[in-house]
């Protein structure tokens, strides 16, 4: 026996459906959508950052914005840690940053501040893999 | 024949002064990567702007209240202890002693009051995260004031002036907590104190005058303190942390100072991160008038790392002349010495794990005589603070 459908079932099915597909299409285009910025990359993975203000300026707190993205279909790991050393001079930063996840592979980070000026060294830990860029601060 | 003479002497004793002052009005040839690192020196004076955690900053009425209990001996139970025995204006608003007299000694060297708004760390170890709540830990000291947050909060109510010029500063009476009303004792002080600022010194018009390619007023700059700026900024490498216009990072290092105390050591900004987290007036806290949370980032995120023991602020360079003696403890007297102590510095007693930073600038006595030619260039022509009056009657 045929099952007999109502036409706005039939509707309401076909619409949740074709939301399901956008999400998902969605999901994948927004976590491979890389934010104007520095683009950093490595064999698996390609990052974008940007800060606020865009110049950084010695001894002054500023925001890090950051995002990674997977060459390959895999997710990207939600276990970031963002920091920053001076090579030359053997130290890092003297505050921690606090990474905020806000969703699509992209972070909030705060607690930026470099004391000195010459050559820092952004470090972003995206899961196991680390990924490194320099900037000169003057 | 003695006209003659006469003549000619002139014309030599002419000659010589002509080229005295050639030799005065000399500008050195700063390379372009030394130009950009003196510039950073300024402009002075630097912006100021309100601190956001402070609700009474830059509040006439409360500047008012904070001077008036900057020279209020009875907030030390005591009676004979003000803020302004450590803080003397006329010492460079400090007290020229090696450590700090109040009730006792303390183990430190009281730093200079110049220029404190543009700090962002606050005491030698950085346990204060503002002006304000630096302004209540000397109360609250034995060695120092001896007070007590129930003591001062008693005065404020109790007497009728302070009272009044509480009223008008924030807007209400005090408050019947006596913590709430020790923060607004903190605030009122800090309100003060930021008007604390340096005037315009020869260095800054050497500065300014470079910036404006305009050589003949940069080379009316004595010729010994552009040679010790050249080392400041350069084999020196002092600017790293002596940066900008306030001449400090505003942050911690070790700089090879003993801090052998008695009884122990001096832990510096590994003791004051620990004292920081516990303040109950800290950033973090139900005292911080900033809304937005971003003035507490630095406290929530500072980190406390085993090479934080003996480090200590790196303090301004404006108004130094005036400061004497130097370092964390006093022990140096004279800007001689300090230039000394980093010429001749013992890599040995550096952190193993710090900064590999400093190194012995072997410098010899002329390019020491030459960095405090510099040094001395950074005093203010002029003080640029209003004279102190007494105190008006105040009225609601």
């Amino acid at each position: 026996m045929e099952e007999r459908r109502s036409p706005v079932r039939q509707f309401a099915r076909a619409l949740i459906g074709a939301f399901g597909a956008l999400a998902a299409l969605g999901g994948t285009a927004l976590a491979c959508e890389l934010p104007p910025g520095e683009r950093v990359e490595s064999e698996r993975l390609v990052v974008s950052y940007r800060t606020i203000p865009a110049q950084i300026a010695v001894g002054q707190p500023f925001v890090l914005e950051f995002a990674a993205c997977p060459k390959r279909g895999t997710a990207v790991s939600e276990r970031i840690k963002l920091d920053a050393h001076m090579p030359e001079h053997r130290h890092g930063m003297n505050y921690r940053t606090r990474v905020t996840p806000l969703g699509a592979g992209r972070f909030h980070s705060e607690g930026w501040l470099f004391h000195m000026p010459g050559r820092w060294e952004f470090l972003f830990d995206v899961g196991s893999e680390r990924l490194t860029h320099n900037v000169r601060v003057e | 024949m003695i006209r003659f003479i006469l003549a000619a002497l002139l014309l030599c004793a002419g000659a010589a002064r002509a080229q005295l002052l050639h030799a005065q009005a000399q500008l050195l040839d700063f390379t372009a990567a030394e130009t950009r690192a003196i510039l950073r020196h300024g402009p002075w004076p630097a912006p100021w702007s309100p601190d956001p955690s402070n609700r009474v900053s830059g509040n006439p009425a409360a500047i008012a209240l904070g001077e008036r209990l900057f020279f209020e001996p009875r907030l030390s139970p005591s009676g004979k202890v003000l803020c302004a025995t450590c803080h003397a204006p006329f010492r460079g608003w400090q007290d020229a002693r090696a450590r700090a007299l109040g009730l006792a000694e303390v183990d430190r060297n009281t730093p200079s009051l110049y220029d404190v708004r543009q700090q962002r760390w606050f005491g030698w170890d950085g346990a204060g995260d503002s002006l304000w709540a630096q302004s209540i830990r000397p109360i609250l000291d034995a060695r120092e004031m001896g007070g007590s947050q129930e003591h001062a909060a008693a005065l404020v109510r109790a007497d009728a002036e302070l009272a009044c010029g509480y009223q008008r500063a924030f807007g209400a009476p005090p408050p019947a907590a006596d913590a709430a009303l020790l923060a607004g004792i903190g605030k009122a002080l800090a309100a003060f104190q930021e008007t604390i600022v340096s005037g315009r010194a020869p260095f800054d018009e050497f500065r300014d005058a470079l910036e404006q390619g305009d050589s003949a007023a940069a080379a009316r700059y004595p010729a010994a303190a552009q040679r010790g700026l050249r080392i400041f900024v350069g084999r020196g490498n002092c600017s790293a942390c002596h940066f900008g216009p306030t001449f400090s990072n505003g942050e911690f290092h070790d700089t090879g100072v003993p801090f052998f105390i008695k009884g122990g050591v001096e832990p510096g900004r590994h003791a004051g991160i620990g004292k920081l987290q516990v303040n109950s007036f800290n950033l973090l806290g139900a005292h911080n008038d900033d809304r937005s949370g971003a003035s507490a980032v630095k406290t929530r995120q500072v980190a406390l790392e085993h090479r934080n023991f003996g480090e200590f602020k790196v303090p301004s360079l404006r108004n130094v002349a005036q400061t004497a003696p130097y370092m964390h403890n006093g022990s140096l007297v004279t800007l001689a010495d300090v230039v000394r102590h980093y010429s001749e510095l013992s890599p040995d007693r550096l952190h193993s794990d710090g900064e590999s930073l400093l190194k012995p600038l072997r410098l010899s006595a002329g390019e020491t005589s030459d960095l405090v030619a510099f040094l001395e260039s950074l005093t203010e022509r002029a003080s640029v603070l209003p004279p102190r009056r007494p105190a008006a009657p105040c009225r609601r």
